[in-house]
């Protein structure tokens, strides 16, 4: 489903160039949950936002289904992240002067005209509200992120990620400014969506305790993937991963 | 929808951006001020540079007037082609200097230097500016510069006055026993009188009126911190005209009882007008029935201004020492320096917006920074860079819209309550801020132009929108990942 193909990226700080990936390949498939780990500047989240065309590689490519994303115009990576990608960061990143039935539409507000809006609101509003209700969230509708706990912010933005039915969801380090408990509930969270909805979700972590709860589980380090547990058996014929140690 | 949505939150969450709309509105409400007042003053001063001159004005060098007389010169008009159906009204008048000697209530003589204009009463309150501006027979419909009832009452009361004056002046001679002259014929009393009147009883000597400029009549003086006025030459008052006449130029005079003030609000007119009869005029100066101007009033001014002046200087060529000039010429440097002085103030005023205009810039590339992350997160919700381009031009246009609408409020409303916040500031600092006499205006003129008050909202909102494009370009250019990673 989504490809990445001998993916090199480097970073420039003045006059330092620091090589973060160097030629790295990896498939993710249909309905999988993988975690992605590796020490502090293995280029996991590099990967993430690579894969979810935040960011351009600087050779190699990226596939989904078959069809190349990294090179498409920019309009057309914007729609794929507004619609195809959700996305969960490590710090929720919920607009502070929002409040937080606001936050999960924002996707569809960036969908929409104002026109448009007038006439699909009703719809996304549902939604919007179906969804908080599921992570937990249905009586802090009109609540500012500032109002809410770490857990309760991190629960709102997998409700922002999944407004748009996405069939990729990107979490990077979803659990790392969490405690352990609130952490395993939002992993518990992300699994019942991949086991109930099917949405494909690749996370990257620290946590070694949490990703016992995913298919699959690929390590990197160096720019490359050095481990692979492939735990997950999808029914498509494996790509080859020519990085895996 | 995303940036209506986030334009009008930060509007009411960042407090910081009320600076940007109070910097706007101060800029906005002062130019709204300051060009109301100075259209007020610019429309009140053009109507009163106006007042006393027709639209169109003819006349002559020559001290013995125009070669033709009034008539001659109503008939070339009324017969001219392009003349006759433009011209609504003439009046022929004479301007010259004179001196005018009158004496102070105390005794005193006076001598004042004024220009002298002779004109037809009906004619020249038929082509405008001169009855509106009388005093006591104020847009009277036949304006006369007969002495009324009252002025000749004082008249007689100062004759007999002065008679009771003088006997008293021969008694005093009489009992200083001076020796009387030897008469030349031993019985003057016994001589026959001439009879220069056949027999019947001498006419009444005619009177002859004069307008007065307001300020030549009055004095104006501070007592007990109030402006006072008094009156120096009541109506029926004498008053004594020397100007040049006669082919030789020489001084000729005449006596003119006050009729009446003449009150333009123009210190220079009302310092030093001073209107007779035109009939009179012509014979203190031996002029026959000429006349030295013309002031001609037009149907349409602005439509026909052009031609008549060119055609009227067909008729009185300039290379015979006559001139042809609307109002609006013979008053053009004042004219042009009102506009000059509205422009450069405009100009200078304008700034104001412009400094409104940095502090956008500077609180725009505060809030900029401030939001690099939430750039990045609306970046990687699919927002396009076109899109927080937009957010933030969008935030400089709400931000200029709303600081020009308060401050378009705050100035209208300045400016309808300018004479009540002037007398506060007045009673406040015990200075006058607008002190009549200099100004000659009873309160302080104001004129809104709708469309310059169009202009001054444009101009705030354009310039709030372009301070913000550099921040908003910012922003638009900002890459997610390095937002997103924004400490």
């Amino acid at each position: 489903m989504l490809r990445a193909e001998n993916l090199t990226k480097t970073y420039r700080r003045h006059a330092v160039a620091v090589r973060v990936l160097t030629g790295l390949d990896l498939e993710v498939h249909t309905g999988e949950f993988l975690s992605i780990i590796g020490a502090s500047g293995s280029g996991k989240s590099t990967l993430l936002h690579l894969l979810g065309t935040l960011d351009a590689p600087d050779s190699g490519a990226v596939y989904l289904d078959d069809k190349r994303i990294d090179n498409l115009p920019t309009r057309g990576r914007d729609e794929l992240r507004n619609k195809t990608f959700g996305y969960i960061f490590q710090f929720y990143h919920l607009l502070p002067e929002l409040t937080t039935l606001d936050n999960v539409l924002m996707p569809a507000y960036i969908q929409h005209s104002v026109m448009g809006w007038w006439s699909a609101r009703g719809e996304w509003r549902k939604r919007a509200t179906e969804l908080l209700e599921k992570v937990g969230l249905g009586h802090r509708l009109k609540h500012r992120p500032r109002e809410l706990s770490g857990g309760e912010m991190q629960r709102a933005a997998v409700a922002r990620a999944l407004l748009t039915k996405p069939r990729v969801l990107l979490a990077d380090e979803p659990t790392g400014n969490l405690d352990a408990d609130t952490g395993a509930e939002i992993v518990k969270l992300l699994r019942g969506l991949n086991r109930d909805e099917g949405v494909t979700i690749v996370m990257v972590t620290h946590n070694l305790e949490i990703v016992s709860a995913t298919d699959r589980v690929v390590r990197m380090a160096g720019g490359v993937l050095t481990d692979d547990t492939r735990s997950f058996r999808p029914h498509a014929p494996r790509p080859h991963l020519a990085a895996t140690v | 929808m995303y940036k209506l949505l986030l334009c009008v939150r930060y509007l009411q969450t960042r407090y910081l951006a009320f600076v940007c709309i109070v910097s706007v509105m101060l800029g906005v409400a002062t130019l709204i001020v300051v060009n109301a007042v100075m259209s007020g003053f610019s429309t009140k001063l053009k109507d009163r540079l106006h007042g006393v001159l027709s639209d169109v004005v003819v006349d002559t060098d020559r001290a013995d007037g125009f070669p033709y007389s009034p008539d001659e010169i109503r008939r070339v008009i009324a017969h001219n082609e392009v003349l006759k159906d433009k011209v609504a009204a003439v009046s022929p008048t004479i301007e010259v200097f004179a001196i005018l000697q009158f004496t102070y209530p105390n005794g005193a003589p006076v001598m004042k230097p004024v220009r002298l204009i002779g004109i037809d009463p009906a004619d020249r309150a038929a082509v405008g500016g001169f009855a509106e501006y009388r005093v006591r027979q104020k847009d009277q419909t036949a304006p006369s510069l007969d002495p009324a009832p009252d002025a000749l009452k004082r008249h007689e009361e100062n004759r007999e006055h002065a008679a009771r004056l003088d006997a008293v002046q021969q008694e005093r001679i009489k009992a200083l026993e001076v020796p009387q002259a030897r008469p030349l014929v031993k019985d003057p009393t016994a001589l026959p009188e001439p009879d220069l009147f056949q027999g019947k009883a001498p006419p009444a000597p005619q009177l002859h009126g004069a307008v007065l400029g307001y300020s030549i009549a009055h004095v104006r003086f501070t007592h007990g911190g109030e402006m006072k006025e008094d009156r120096i030459l009541q109506p029926g008052d004498a008053v004594t005209l020397t100007t040049a006449g006669g082919a030789e130029l020489k001084p000729v005079w005449g006596t003119f009882l006050v009729t009446d003030y003449l009150k333009t609000e123009m210190s220079e007119y009302d310092q030093s007008f001073v209107y007779v009869s035109l009939d009179q005029l012509q014979r203190i100066r031996g002029m026959g029935d000429r006349c030295t101007a013309l002031q001609i009033k037009l149907k349409n001014y602005d439509r026909d201004k052009v031609a008549v002046t060119a055609e009227l200087e067909k008729l009185f060529p300039p290379r015979d020492g006559n001139r042809v000039a609307t109002w609006e010429q013979l008053q053009g440097p004042l004219l042009a320096a009102i506009d000059v002085e509205r422009g450069i103030l405009n100009i200078l005023l304008f700034m104001i917006v412009g400094v409104a205009g940095f502090s956008i810039l500077a609180i725009f590339t505060m809030i900029v920074a401030e939001k690099y992350r939430d750039i990045g997160v609306l970046k990687s919700l699919g927002a396009s860079s076109g899109g927080v381009l937009m957010i933030f031009l969008g935030y400089g246009l709400l931000l200029g819209s709303v600081g020009a609408a308060l401050g378009t409020a705050t100035g209208l409303w300045i400016t309808r309550n300018i004479n009540e916040i002037e007398a506060g500031l007045t009673a406040l600092t015990g200075t006058a801020v607008f002190p009549r006499d200099i100004y000659y205006f009873k309160e302080i003129p104001t004129n809104v132009e709708p469309l310059r008050v169009a202009l001054v909202n444009g101009g705030a909102v354009i310039t709030a929108v372009v301070f913000s494009l550099l921040p908003a370009w910012r922003a638009a250019r900002l890459h997610p990942v390095r937002a997103l990673r924004f400490e």
